[in-house]
């Protein structure tokens, strides 16, 4: 896998609220097929303001069986240099570096298939869930959905009216149901209940609505302890744990967390050979194995593509970013290599190749 | 060889016949099991015999069904009986052997004695496929038998525009009853629309049959006649029960959906005829109700409301006299009974060595050899 940058061109700015914006690209005709994408995905994005070049991924939120085009909505972060910009100083007509959709965090709709469709997201976790949904309204005409959908209050929800649109339109077909943890009095919205999202919540949810159609599927996108929360709560009430798709803070990145790592030793196998390779504090796995000499694969160095995805043997790191990777696969120690900081002394790991 | 006249008369009356339909047919298709509230709890369990195959359906605490062979991985004992509520486990009455909600092993009786080198990861219950479909249950014995839709999406747009889910059972109005004919026999009954104004021309008066549409989807045979013009007037008052579609959409949709599963989508009432393959000469019908989640009392008014109109319009096929069975099905009124009878003597009539079916009607009688034509392509492979 080795993904490219592409020059895309802004050809609308939608605020969706305050510190909310959604920018929609042409794509030009060339690029067509690279850009075709599958709800759920990301696109990556490279941009250089005052001098540093910065890397982000962010959720596509249209979805590829309606007529809107592509479109990223980003939520201004604290602290987030990119989505300040995106949100602030963005306009119609600017280019972007952008890489082709990826992600693995999907929903594939198909005309017959018949399944129930349950999203649970917090925050901006909607975007990708809100690609998913449409796509099953729209190209899975069997199928039901039902949404729970955790905010602080009724003016932090992402795509508030456009949800309750679909809602109305697709009655038979979709619920929607709103947890906000600090509902404003003054506020008219109504919601489902009140509080944090909690293991409870979740089974009143699935026990308000049952699956019709048998062939459940569970998708979760949040920060990571609510995906943790919901994939927990799921599997206590014997959901088998294929059905379940979790991606942690869906696309919003970038986790700077400030840890820093620590130097340590890392034995690397790369193509049937062990290397042992020093790393200094701050450095990641993949840094320190090219400083090495060693050529694993890698490419975007964003934690985004996954090509420097690696197998944790021995040790802990700490990933900056991971969007990459589905939660159950860092659950079975899978790494990517380009963002692993070391907390322990020692670590082996290998690179595996594509699996 | 005589014919039926597609299918040979021994398809009527031969054993080996019957078990091979078992196997082409019955095994390969999707089986109607129970409407959703039959399963309404975790850990209720419903059992149906599919062809071949014994299924089972157990809801999970997610509520979602899963269907698995009632086989016992141990020795193969049946391990759950015809319906069950609200089990944390299944255990098979020979040994004890128990499975969890998930069909997993979990327990085996002095385990390390009899068995120390059991892997019991490797003995789950076998799956197969369930789904819901217009509130009703069906299994496939296959676990990858795909989407339910593969098999009824093309026909559901030529069904009724009940919303079945918001209706509720009636339980007085389930029948069982045994034929002593074929299945095939009372399929073509049923999709028999030139008997509708001879053999019920005093029963099922209130459809208008000239008008009827009706043909095959795939294999599922689907038919829709309006309501005739006295009836349908003053329709409020007419209907012997509640209303269950809007006005615009009266009619009667009776489709035949393969193999055996005949649904009455009515102004008043939707059930289920399901025909069960007893032996080559004999047949279990089972019958279910879904009628307007309402009041006794409203079902009462519309009752004495309609009961002039009925009255006046429900005899039977002959009037009886002094001397007449009161059990004569042919002046009982009662078109079932009619449908019964009329199977049963065709059936009686397939040994003789003088039967022989010469025509069919060209228009009328052409979902029958249809349905014998699907039926001949399933036994000899082409489906």
């Amino acid at each position: 896998m080795s993904p490219h940058f592409h020059t895309l061109t802004v050809s609308d700015i939608q605020k969706e609220m305050k510190g909310v914006t959604s920018v929609l690209f042409t794509v030009p005709n060339e690029l067509k097929d690279s850009f075709n994408w599958r709800s759920g995905q990301h696109l990556t994005l490279r941009i250089t303001l005052k001098g540093e070049e910065y890397r982000r991924s962010y959720s596509i939120s249209s979805s590829p069986f309606s007529d809107d085009p592509l479109r990223i909505t980003v939520k201004h972060v604290k602290g987030g240099t990119v989505s300040k910009y995106i949100n602030e100083k963005l306009t119609i007509g600017d280019q972007l570096e952008i890489m082709p959709p990826l992600g693995q965090f999907c929903l594939d709709p198909a005309s017959t298939l018949r399944r129930t469709h349950y999203l649970f997201g917090a925050g901006s976790g909607i975007t990708p869930l809100f690609s998913m949904l449409q796509s099953a309204l729209l190209a899975e005409p069997y199928s039901r959905l039902h949404l729970l959908y955790g905010n602080t209050n009724g003016d932090n929800i992402i795509f508030k009216q456009q949800l309750a649109q679909l809602q109305e339109h697709y009655r038979d077909r979709l619920s929607v149901s709103h947890v906000l943890s600090k509902p404003s009095i003054w506020s008219s919205q109504g919601y489902w209940r009140k509080g944090r999202l909690n293991a409870e919540m979740v089974g009143e949810f699935i026990n308000e609505h049952p699956p019709y159609a048998q062939d459940a599927q569970y998708y979760i996108c949040g920060p990571g302890q609510m995906n943790t929360l919901v994939k927990t709560a799921l599997m206590g009430l014997d959901v088998p744990a294929k059905r379940i798709h979790s991606e942690s803070y869906g696309g919003q990145l970038i986790t700077d967390e400030p840890v820093r790592g620590m130097a340590a030793t890392v034995q690397i196998k790369l193509g049937g050979t062990r290397h042992n390779v020093q790393i200094a504090e701050g450095q990641t796995v993949l840094a320190a194995a090219r400083a090495a000499g060693l050529e694993p694969a890698f490419s975007c160095q964003a934690g985004v593509c996954g090509a420097c995805r690696a197998q944790l043997i021995k040790g802990s790191v700490h990933m900056k970013a991971r969007i990459a990777l589905e939660d159950d696969r860092i659950a079975n120690g899978e790494i990517l290599s380009c963002q692993a900081l070391a907390t322990s002394p020692e670590l082996v790991i290998e690179y595996r190749g594509d699996t | 060889m005589k014919r039926m006249p597609i299918l040979p008369v021994e398809a009527y009356t031969s054993q080996e016949w019957f078990e091979q339909e078992q196997q082409q047919i019955f095994s390969r298709t999707w089986c109607f099991a129970g409407f959703m509230e039959d399963v309404a709890n975790p850990g209720d369990t419903l059992a149906v015999q599919a062809g071949l195959n014994n299924i089972f359906i157990v809801k999970g605490r997610d509520h979602r069904l899963r269907a698995f062979h009632n086989i016992c991985r141990h020795r193969g004992t049946q391990l759950i009986r015809a319906v069950g509520k609200g089990q944390k486990a299944l255990t098979c009455p020979y040994h004890d052997w128990t499975y969890d909600l998930e069909g997993q092993l979990i327990s085996v009786p002095e385990e390390e004695k009899e068995f120390p080198n059991l892997d019991k990861s490797c003995l789950g219950l076998k799956p197969a496929s369930v789904d819901i479909w217009r509130s009703m249950i069906f299994v496939h014995p296959d676990p990858n038998a795909g989407s339910i839709m593969n098999w009824f999406g093309d026909v559901e747009p030529y069904l009724g525009s009940h919303q079945v889910e918001a209706l509720v059972e009636y339980p007085e109005a389930a029948t069982s009853y045994e034929i002593q004919a074929n299945w095939k026999i009372v399929v073509e009954n049923y999709i028999d629309v030139y008997h509708l104004s001879h053999l019920h021309s005093g029963t099922l008066s209130m459809y208008d049959h000239a008008k009827a549409e009706y043909g095959f989807v795939g294999p599922h045979f689907a038919f829709w006649e309006p309501l005739n013009k006295d009836y349908q007037a003053d329709i409020e008052k007419n209907a012997p029960m509640p209303l269950i579609v809007p006005m615009d959409q009266l009619g009667a949709s009776v489709p035949m959906l393969f193999p055996g599963l005949g649904l009455g989508e009515s102004e008043t009432s939707w059930s289920t005829f399901r025909i069960i393959p007893l032996a080559a000469d004999r047949t279990r019908v089972e019958t279910r109700t879904r009628v307007k989640k309402t009041s006794d009392w409203e079902f009462q008014k519309q009752e004495w409301r309609s009961a002039s109109y009925w009255s006046k319009h429900i005899s039977g096929k002959y009037p009886a006299d002094k001397n007449s069975d009161k059990d004569d099905p042919m002046t009982s009124g009662d078109f079932v009974a009619e449908d019964i009878y009329a199977c049963e003597q065709q059936q009686k009539s397939l040994k003789s060595p003088y039967f022989e079916i010469v025509a069919t009607a060209q228009e009328g009688e052409s979902p029958v050899r249809e349905h014998q034509q699907i039926v001949l392509d399933y036994m000899e492979g082409r489906r």
